[in-house]
């Protein structure tokens, strides 16, 4: 069987996940206490750049096995250029988020109030980069250069499987347009990630950090494809993928886990050892309010996948690499939350701050949040993530799995005129 | 080590594909094998002479724990009570100061380990002369190798020929 039908179950489940998802969206709005519904459009950030960083991680695989010469994954391919068709969704969700910060709808971003700027050092010196124009553009610009990517790399791979001789014209289109998105890529997801990202704290900044979420995002991908090659598995379909393939993302879930450690740790690190008001109250922030989920972060993405598997057998067996995924997947999913909400909430707390007193915001970046955030300190949604935020959650992961599920229904499973499909199907560890 | 002599029938082949094909046949003649030689390690070799899996990553992971333990300790013995020194006005015991040193030992430990107990368990190490069937099993040959007193001489023999094997004979 080579071709995958998208119905029954599968459909009901993703359909009710995102029912489920858009129900919990609905209520964060009715419910938010606030009527700046931070809550809301933080929720719906963290699962927009999420997702869309894994979609746009799982057609960055494609590019660079293409352009190392590597074999072993061609005869699942389709499954990551299936996945790569949610950098549209994605898209979408980010166009939202930057329409509502240029008119001012949401109030994510510090840097996105202009009388906060003007009266603030540190952000009028940052201006340049973060504005509301800029924001609009870059992600219009950028995103878009990756959905055009992701869709010429798809249609070609369509293409190929037309074609009757064996000259190879498409692999070879294929892989000029593999090397010119890679350092595409590199330097603009960086430049994304700062900007959706790490601009939530908007004093704070870390050249550290767009690796460390770039990673997040990839190992996130791993995970991802590793629960639906094993789903897909499950039905019967795609027998040619081995345990030997399964080694080797097992492999690369273990290797970028301690990859994304290592960045991890070195930021932590770096930040620590300088002590540096203004750095160091990022880590603060996070090891004073957020104890669980800080250390939590580091076992459930470092010390589970690095000790499970460790061993040979266990990164071949479905079982325990299943087990690893979903746990390493919820892990990534906190990180993003660990980076996004302490930020957000602190942007919130000063602005209700300014609406109560009148108060002029004075900002040495090191009493930023520390002081008076202490005193708020715990509330759902922002500390620890609720039910709402599980359910939003669900319903993304919802969406994502009907968007690739439906792209995967559209072609064969395998791509039959893959130069490199022999070595895959013959792959051995 | 002591030595015996071996009469040892072998056989040459070009090509690793012949080396598996010939493998597979003599496993369902129920010839035993005494060993197999390549100039590289042959995908899908070991489960069919059904090697069991090197304990080798056992003993890299044993080193390791070992590396782990002696940076960490060795650091905070040296740092809290030996010789204890404020630096940039952090705690004696500064745990993410020691993470990297500890990664690096944990990783040396387990690396040059590793490389001596492969040494000792092959026979291996410097000034070490070990016999060999032929130069050029480390260079294009494959070989496969049959000890005299175990299988039957004549069946080697014609076995290796029918395989395409150029066939040759030494005592070791």
């Amino acid at each position: 069987m080579n071709q995958y039908t998208f119905s029954g179950t599968a459909k009901t489940v993703t359909i009710g996940a995102m029912i489920v998802g858009v129900v919990s969206m609905l209520l964060t709005w009715f419910v938010g206490a606030d009527d700046l519904q931070s809550r809301f459009w933080s929720n719906f950030l963290h699962n927009s750049t999420f997702f869309l960083g894994i979609s746009m991680m799982a057609f960055f695989f494609i590019a660079v096995c293409i352009t190392a010469y590597a074999g072993w994954a061609s005869v699942f391919k389709r499954v990551w250029e299936a996945m790569s068709a949610n950098m549209l969704v994605g898209f979408i969700f980010m166009l939202v988020i930057a329409l509502t910060t240029y008119f001012h709808w949401n109030h994510l971003y510090h840097w996105a109030d202009a009388a906060a700027v003007a009266e603030d050092p540190i952000l009028n010196g940052k201006k340049s980069f973060l504005n509301p124009n800029w924001y609009l553009f870059g992600t219009i610009i950028i995103v878009g250069t990756w959905v055009v990517f992701g869709r010429k790399m798809r249609s070609l791979s369509l293409d190929e499987d037309e074609d009757q001789g064996h000259d190879f014209a498409k692999h070879r289109s294929m892989r000029i347009w593999s090397a010119v998105f890679l350092p595409i890529m590199g330097f603009s997801s960086a430049a994304m990630i700062w900007q959706w990202l790490m601009s939530v704290d908007a004093h704070w900044y870390s050249t550290l950090y767009a690796w460390h979420a770039a990673v997040s995002w990839f190992v996130a991908m791993i995970c991802l494809t590793i629960l639906l090659l094993i789903y897909l598995k499950s039905k019967g379909l795609y027998k040619e993928v081995t345990n030997e393939h399964m080694h080797d993302l097992g492999k690369f879930l273990f290797a970028f886990s301690i990859f994304w450690t290592y960045m991890w740790f070195s930021q932590f690190m770096l930040i620590w050892y300088a002590n540096i008001g203004e750095e160091t109250t990022y880590f603060l922030l996070r090891r004073e309010e957020y104890p669980i989920l800080f250390y939590a972060n580091l076992a459930v993405n470092f010390l589970i996948p690095f000790f499970v598997l460790m061993r040979n057998d266990t990164k071949r067996k479905l079982g325990s690499l299943a087990f690893v995924s979903l746990l390493v997947f919820i892990g990534h999913w906190l990180d993003f939350f660990l980076m996004i909400k302490p930020g957000v909430k602190i942007t919130r707390d000063d602005h209700g701050h300014m609406a109560a007193h009148g108060e002029e915001v004075v900002h040495g970046a090191a009493e930023h949040g520390i002081h008076e955030s202490v005193a708020s300190s715990f509330e759902v949604g922002y500390t620890i993530p609720g039910l709402l935020e599980l359910g939003t959650m669900i319903g993304f992961l919802g969406l994502f799995f009907f968007v690739t599920l439906t792209a995967l229904s559209k072609a064969p499973l395998i791509a039959k005129n893959d130069p490199y499909l022999d070595e895959s199907l013959h792959h051995h560890t | 080590m002591a030595h015996q002599d071996k009469e040892v029938i072998y056989g040459l082949y070009d090509d690793e594909t012949d080396l598996l094909k010939a493998v597979k046949e003599a496993k369902d003649q129920h010839l035993e094998i005494m060993d197999v030689y390549s100039p590289f390690p042959v995908h899908g070799l070991d489960p069919i002479l059904g090697l069991a899996e090197s304990r080798l990553h056992i003993a890299g992971f044993v080193y390791g724990a070992i590396g782990t333990l002696t940076a960490f300790l060795g650091m905070t013995w040296i740092f809290t009570k030996d010789w204890p020194i404020i630096f940039g006005g952090k705690p004696y015991w500064s745990v993410p100061a020691f993470i990297p040193i500890t990664f690096e030992l944990t990783v040396l430990f387990s690396c040059v380990g590793m490389v001596i107990t492969f040494y000792i368990v092959s026979g291996l190490g410097p000034g070490v002369t070990n016999d060999y069937l032929d130069d050029r099993i480390t260079d294009d040959k494959f070989c496969i190798a049959f000890d005299m007193s175990e299988v039957d001489g004549a069946a080697a023999k014609s076995f290796l020929s029918d395989t395409g094997a150029d066939v040759n004979q030494k005592i070791i």
